[in-house]
């Protein structure tokens, strides 16, 4: 990982300026980048009646934190519980995908049986597909199971994935073949060796792939927004989108507490688990 | 006496070629049975959730059904609709603007940025940086287009505002054709170069170090490093990141349903929202299904295309 160091000899006057370059591009690319969320602190914390106003601030200047209690007490929108079936649904959607992803990348990266080509093959074929193809067919599904309008909707499509296999599938294939013939030798059964040998090796990727799956859960609009129906099951997502025109644009400072809501565990967990996120990412993108 | 040993030590050699053969059967089928018994509850999730709706769209092409009355079997006329589709066209269009305007921006700022954070810097330096290219990216969407809504607004945004200050006219970055597609993209490179960058970057520390130590000691200048060692050794990655983004890209959603809702006109009306509006606020199932075909065809082709075009500018080692 040894970041790219040139000597310093031969340094001239314009190899000083490009490095100087360098860095003013790369911090107004970074204050650029960080200013809407800056701002969306800021003007959440001014008084609702002046959010409009301009300038815009990006530092806060009024600490109004009754703009939070607002929404979170709000009589008319639950915000915690639209937070809370979020949360639920992305929880049981990770958990349900790690189990059964880990489940078959063991069984395809490490066990010999008739037909486990042709299935992975088809696994590889679906994951070509794109999401958009199967909006409507899946709509339909959902609709014919009566699942419409309940939380089952996005947590059973969610159960498995092929990229989940693929992924977890190329870090159960480094492992050394003598882990397991040793336990096999012990007459240790094929479940044990996947629980208590080979799952502890595979937690990087096992990581990685959670973050992914939470995220893309936490952050999902258009399966909320196509199968959801009355206000008590909306996620977050799909709540402050609906919610922005109701609430009124007089009242920004409302609507950005409500983001900010929302924001707030993705920047604390991300602020803890940076090297994970990126080394996740990184790890698909290599192998990939 | 002496037959007798004979007997039992041919007794054992057979034991001994035998049970190990039958424990091997034993073995294999057990290997077998664990095997789909692992793959099952996956598979069952997959058949189910993705590979029947996958069958079902090449059913539902036939047919007419507006999920109330019962479905109809109209033959090729979905098809036939699709070539007179002035409108299909129109976002098929922007989507093309869209993925290339967006694919573009989102590597050239993924890989420029990743070079300029390769470099030897502080620690605490190194975290902010990463932290605010990277942040957007985790950021929901839907959410966000909804700031982004307020910062290009026409009257009272943000960007206007500092756009006045510099002595500009206001631009109607939404609710003007000319703009609206452009704002759309300008949303999605805010939230989107952070994952390639990342992926860039990972791809630059892979290139081994002793490369530009050898180059150096040859006299080779900081361009020379960059022109003849860095950029061939990235562009597997660079490959990986296109296919990715361009696939990505063309598939947005989230981002014009908030921000522009495919307005003004059909200005920003990429495919996705289409075949959304066709499936639900038509209620043409078929021909819905029917778009959404198309849209598998043309990245089929693309990623084929790619993959082959590869060949002529991808260097593997």
């Amino acid at each position: 990982m040894g970041a790219l160091r040139i000597s310093r000899k031969r340094r001239s006057f314009w190899s000083y300026l490009s490095e100087g370059g360098v860095w003013v591009f790369l911090i107004t690319i970074a204050i650029i980048q960080f200013a809407p969320i800056s701002w969306i602190f800021a003007t959440s914390l001014r008084n609702p009646a002046r959010s409009m106003d301009l300038p815009p601030s990006f530092l806060p200047t009024a600490f109004e934190w009754r703009n939070y209690l607002a929404v979170i007490n709000s009589e008319q929108i639950d915000f915690l519980l639209f937070f809370s079936n979020s949360l639920k649904i992305a929880i049981l959607v990770t958990v349900a995908q790690l189990l059964t992803c880990s489940l078959a990348a063991f069984a395809f990266g490490r066990l010999r049986f008739r037909g486990r080509e042709t299935i992975f093959f088809l696994y590889l074929a679906t994951m070509m597909v794109p999401g958009t193809v199967v909006m409507i067919p899946t709509f339909i599904l959902i609709r014919t199971l009566g699942l419409l309008d309940s939380h089952w909707a996005l947590i059973l499509p969610g159960v498995t994935s092929a990229f989940g296999v693929f992924l977890l599938r190329q870090q159960f294939k480094t492992l050394p073949e003598e882990l397991i013939e040793a336990a096999r030798m012990d007459g240790a059964s094929f479940f044990r060796i996947y629980v208590q040998i080979m799952l502890p090796l595979v937690g990087p990727g096992l990581s990685a792939l959670g973050i992914f799956v939470f995220l893309g859960s936490w952050n999902n609009f258009m399966g909320p927004l196509l199968y959801l129906r009355s206000w008590e099951n909306y996620t977050f997502p799909l709540a402050i989108v609906t919610l922005q025109g109701y609430m009124g644009m007089g009242n920004r400072a409302h609507v950005l507490a409500a983001i900010m809501i929302s924001i707030f565990p993705v920047l604390i967990f991300f602020l803890a688990a940076q090297r994970y996120v990126i080394q996740g990412i990184a790890v698909t993108g290599l192998k990939g | 006496m002496r037959t007798k040993t004979k007997l039992s030590a041919i007794q054992a050699h057979i034991s001994r070629a035998v049970v190990p053969h039958r424990q091997l059967n034993r073995a294999k089928l057990e290997e077998t049975v664990a095997g789909y018994a692992f793959v099952l509850p996956s598979l069952l999730g997959l058949t189910i959730f993705l590979v029947l709706p996958i069958l079902a769209a090449l059913v539902l092409v036939f047919l007419r059904y507006d999920l109330l009355t019962p479905a109809r079997w109209v033959g090729l006329a979905n098809i036939q609709a699709l070539f007179t589709d002035q409108r299909m066209i129109t976002c098929y269009w922007n989507t093309l603007r869209f993925t290339l305007g967006a694919t573009f921006l989102n590597n050239l700022l993924g890989l420029l940025l990743a070079m300029g954070v390769n470099r030897s810097m502080p620690g605490v330096l190194k975290y902010l940086l990463r932290t605010a290219f990277f942040f957007p990216v985790l950021c929901t969407t839907a959410s966000l287009a909804v700031v982004w809504r307020f910062i290009l607004t026409q009257d009272r945004g943000i960007l206007n505002y500092y756009l006045q200050q510099l002595g500009m006219q206001p631009v109607a970055w939404i609710a003007s054709a000319r703009w609206a597609l452009t704002s759309t993209i300008l949303y999605d490179v805010w939230k989107a170069f952070g994952y390639l960058m990342v992926i860039y970057l990972a791809g630059l520390q892979s290139i081994p170090v002793g490369l530009y130590e050898a180059a150096e000691i040859d006299g080779a200048s900081r361009w020379q490093l960059t022109r003849h060692i860095t950029l061939p050794l990235i562009t597997p990655t660079a490959f990986f990141c296109i296919v990715i983004s361009l696939i990505g890209a063309s598939q947005v959603f989230d981002n014009v349903y908030v921000l522009t809702a495919g307005g003004p006109g059909n200005a920003s009306r990429l495919i996705a929202l289409y075949i959304y509006e066709v499936g639900f606020k038509r209620f043409d199932m078929g021909y819905a299904a029917a778009v959404s075909l198309t849209l598998l065809l043309v990245l089929l082709i693309l990623t084929t295309v790619q993959f082959w075009g590869a060949r002529k500018w991808v260097h593997y080692e």
